[in-house]
């Protein structure tokens, strides 16, 4: 099997874009067979769309991966659809408002709120879903689980309200963004590969000093993601060091001392 | 022919992708081992593909080029790199006949006389049309790869386009297979099959009128942007295991600073001479999910098992097929091996017993033990009381699940064994003299 295929050769592809025509190769099948294995797709589709995908793949072999291809160091996979996924990806897609409640620590359900909902998010460390939605009440841009989420219903929602609260989203993810600069300390270069690898899945820009053989990442990042660089530099220890961003800064010194201390090996300040 | 092969492009962008902004046209060329007309040549070609699919030529093209990999999380769930896997060479002619014999095929199925007329009319030289023989070889090479079937009957045969899975899917059928598509393209491993489906399915909302419906709902997020080159190697290497072959490759090891080191030696594009020629029978390939990295697991009768990082290998060609007794012994000792890697190592086993800090802030969920469950593979939680709990893991040597242990910052203290104890102390302290005077 070859990635490169002549038929999915960008000249092909453009002069055909006219024509309509839908071109699926032998390996996108098996992919797609493969992928219709995974028990997620029960979730995912209604009972006859997947028979109706199934038996137009019975020709097809699925992707033979077997045990050739291994994962490791991967966050357990909790869930890859969820219930709540259509009603609200519905939502999100002709623009409706949507009342909801949540489930609360003591097992109560919370009162109704309503807002917009901006998009549903799926992050690759918690293995969950999790909607962006934005709140009339509060004029803010939150976060929430849809494991947390006990009941949705649409309201419809004036094309104006909804043109102005996007925007105010756009404002407030702005608003959020943080920047920090980490630097690789020269020692480690060996391992810069590594090192941005690790920074992959973030805006990033990097500088190069020719002179003192520097690299240096600046990251931008939201706000509620501080927690995750913070966990990143840990993770990566002497190879990083933050030469900008403040809170980066405190928060890694504070670490570092209570790590110390726990240890019950920090040191007393030299006077 | 020699298969063409992506490597150059695969480094190139690799690079791009990872050091976006660092270096200038000279010393990105320098880096690569390259002249800078190279570099051109490069990024011409690339960005040839990249201008073909986007629909409306951005203003400023260069800065677009650039930006088109910078990622851009709110913006799409689109992978940028994709259009790596759309540069196989095509020759004007033959890009022009494969087009024009899937549009005709898309109208209604066609016999091959009735597919010359096709090709063999329009605006273009004669000297460019085809005769039978040639479009007897394209029809076979697209039915091999499964994009046009035979229709059963008599001769002269007929051919359609293999399109059954969207022509008979309704409007809302398609939109959720859409999503089925590209969520399970954007959480799973491999990938680059389900992107290329993700974008054919896109168009066809589009045609449909269901626009909408593609208007990327989905964000994904901490997912690692660059995997998807690595994958291009994947494919010729799975099929090598299926088949008990052993491979041959030019090893780079991407540790000894051929990419990324101040001295610009990666001979890749010149300079082959200089990586590591080696042939193995490979046996397994590990995708790293800390990192986002893949790794070929390989073993020689004289070498052993050997690791390989995908990203370092290049001109990767099939070789001799092996007995299945000898590969089955092999796959089986390196399953033992790696029963107890936290990643790849198959070093002496060491068990670590850590105290991980329950969260201060009472009422809470404790965020801290959620993550050890999610994250801590095998390892079993074997104390508890209200402050803290005991993680255990029996592991092939502790450096590779160091770096995560240490990513708890002070909620983990290590127990077991005192040598990684007092390098964890080490550590702390070499950190805090970082930021002493913060």
């Amino acid at each position: 099997m070859n990635p490169f295929e002549k038929i999915f050769n960008y000249r092909v592809l453009s002069r055909l874009g006219e024509s309509g025509a839908f071109l699926s190769t032998a390996h996108e099948r098996a992919w797609l067979k493969l992928m219709l294995d995974h028990p997620s797709s029960a979730d995912a589709f209604s009972g006859p769309t997947l028979d109706k995908l199934r038996t137009l793949l019975y020709q097809d072999e699925a992707l033979p991966l077997h045990d050739h291809l291994i994962h490791k160091a991967a966050s357990r996979e909790r869930q890859v659809f969820h219930p709540l996924l259509k009603t609200l990806r519905h939502c999100i897609q002709h623009k409706h408002g949507v009342r909801l409640t949540f489930l609360l620590k003591d097992g109560m359900i919370s009162p109704k709120q309503s807002g917009l909902p901006y998009r549903l998010e799926y992050s690759m460390v918690k293995r969950e879903w999790y909607l962006l939605w934005y709140s009339w009440k509060r004029h803010d841009l939150l976060s929430v689980r849809l494991s947390k989420i006990a009941s949705v219903s649409e309201v419809p929602v004036q094309e104006e309200a909804c043109a102005s609260a996007l925007a105010e989203i756009g404002d407030l993810l702005e608003s959020r963004k943080q920047r920090a600069v980490i630097e690789v300390q020269p020692e480690y270069n060996r391992e810069l590969s590594r090192i941005l690898y690790a920074f992959s899945c973030f805006e990033k820009e990097v500088h190069y000093d020719e002179l003192s053989g520097i690299y240096s990442v600046a990251l931008t990042y939201l706000g509620n993601e501080g927690e995750y660089v913070l966990s990143k530099l840990r993770f990566l220890g002497k190879r990083v060091r933050v030469t900008e961003g403040a809170v980066l800064k405190k928060r890694m010194r504070d670490s570092a001392m209570k790590a110390l201390a726990q240890y019950g090996a920090l040191e007393p300040p030299a006077e | 022919m020699a298969r063409e092969s992506f490597d150059k492009e695969i480094q190139f962008l690799r690079m791009l992708v990872l050091t976006s902004g660092a270096y200038s046209r000279q010393q990105f060329a320098e880096r690569l081992g390259i002249s800078v007309h190279t570099f051109d040549k490069t990024v011409k070609k690339l960005k040839e593909v990249v201008q073909t699919i986007q629909v409306e030529p951005p203003e400023d093209q260069d800065k677009a080029f650039i930006d088109t990999f910078r990622f851009n999380y709110y913006d799409s769930a689109e992978p940028a790199l994709l259009f790596l896997f759309r540069a196989k060479s095509l020759k004007e002619s033959e890009s022009l006949r494969l087009s024009r014999i899937l549009a005709g095929l898309n109208e209604r199925p066609l016999t091959i006389k009735e597919l010359l007329e096709v090709c063999c009319s329009g605006e273009e030289q004669e000297e460019i049309w085809p005769d039978e023989k040639t479009l007897r070889g394209d029809l076979r090479y697209l039915e091999e790869v499964g994009v046009i079937a035979k229709q059963p009957g008599p001769r002269p045969y007929r051919y359609r386009l293999y399109d059954d899975l969207i022509r008979q899917l309704s409007g809302d059928e398609l939109c959720e297979l859409f999503d089925f598509v590209d969520v399970m393209a954007n959480t799973q491993v491999p990938s680059v099959q389900g992107y290329l489906l993700r974008d054919s399915l896109k168009k066809q909302l589009n045609r449909r009128s269901l626009a909408d419906a593609a208007a990327d709902p989905f964000l994904y997020k901490y997912h690692y942007y660059s995997r998807i080159l690595d994958e291009a190697h994947l494919y010729p290497l799975l099929s090598a295991i299926r088949e008990r072959r052993k491979v041959q490759f030019l090893y780079f090891s991407p540790k000894e600073g051929k990419n990324y080191s101040a001295r610009p030696t990666n001979p890749l594009f010149e300079r082959e001479t200089e990586g590591r020629l080696e042939k193995m029978l490979p046996l397994k390939i590990v995708y790293d999910h800390q990192y986002g990295r893949w790794y070929l697991l390989a073993c020689d009768k004289r070498k052993g098992v050997r690791k390989y990082r995908l990203e370092g290998i290049t001109q990767i060609a099939e070789a001799e097929a092996v007995a299945e007794d000898l590969f089955q012994a092999e796959k089986k000792r390196l399953d033992g091996m790696l029963a107890l890697s936290w990643m790849i190592d198959t070093g002496k086993p060491v068990t670590i017993r850590a105290r991980f800090l329950n969260p201060v802030a009472g009422g809470g969920k404790n965020f801290v033990k959620e993550r050890v469950l999610l994250q801590g593979q095998w390892g079993v939680i074997t104390g508890e009381d209200e402050h803290s709990f005991i993680y255990e893991i029996n592991v092939n040597g502790y450096t590779e699940i160091k770096p995560w242990l240490r990513s708890f910052g002070s909620s983990c203290e290590i127990l077991e064994p005192l040598q990684l104890r007092q390098e964890m102390i080490q550590e702390w302290k070499e950190l805090l003299a970082y930021y002493e005077s913060v």
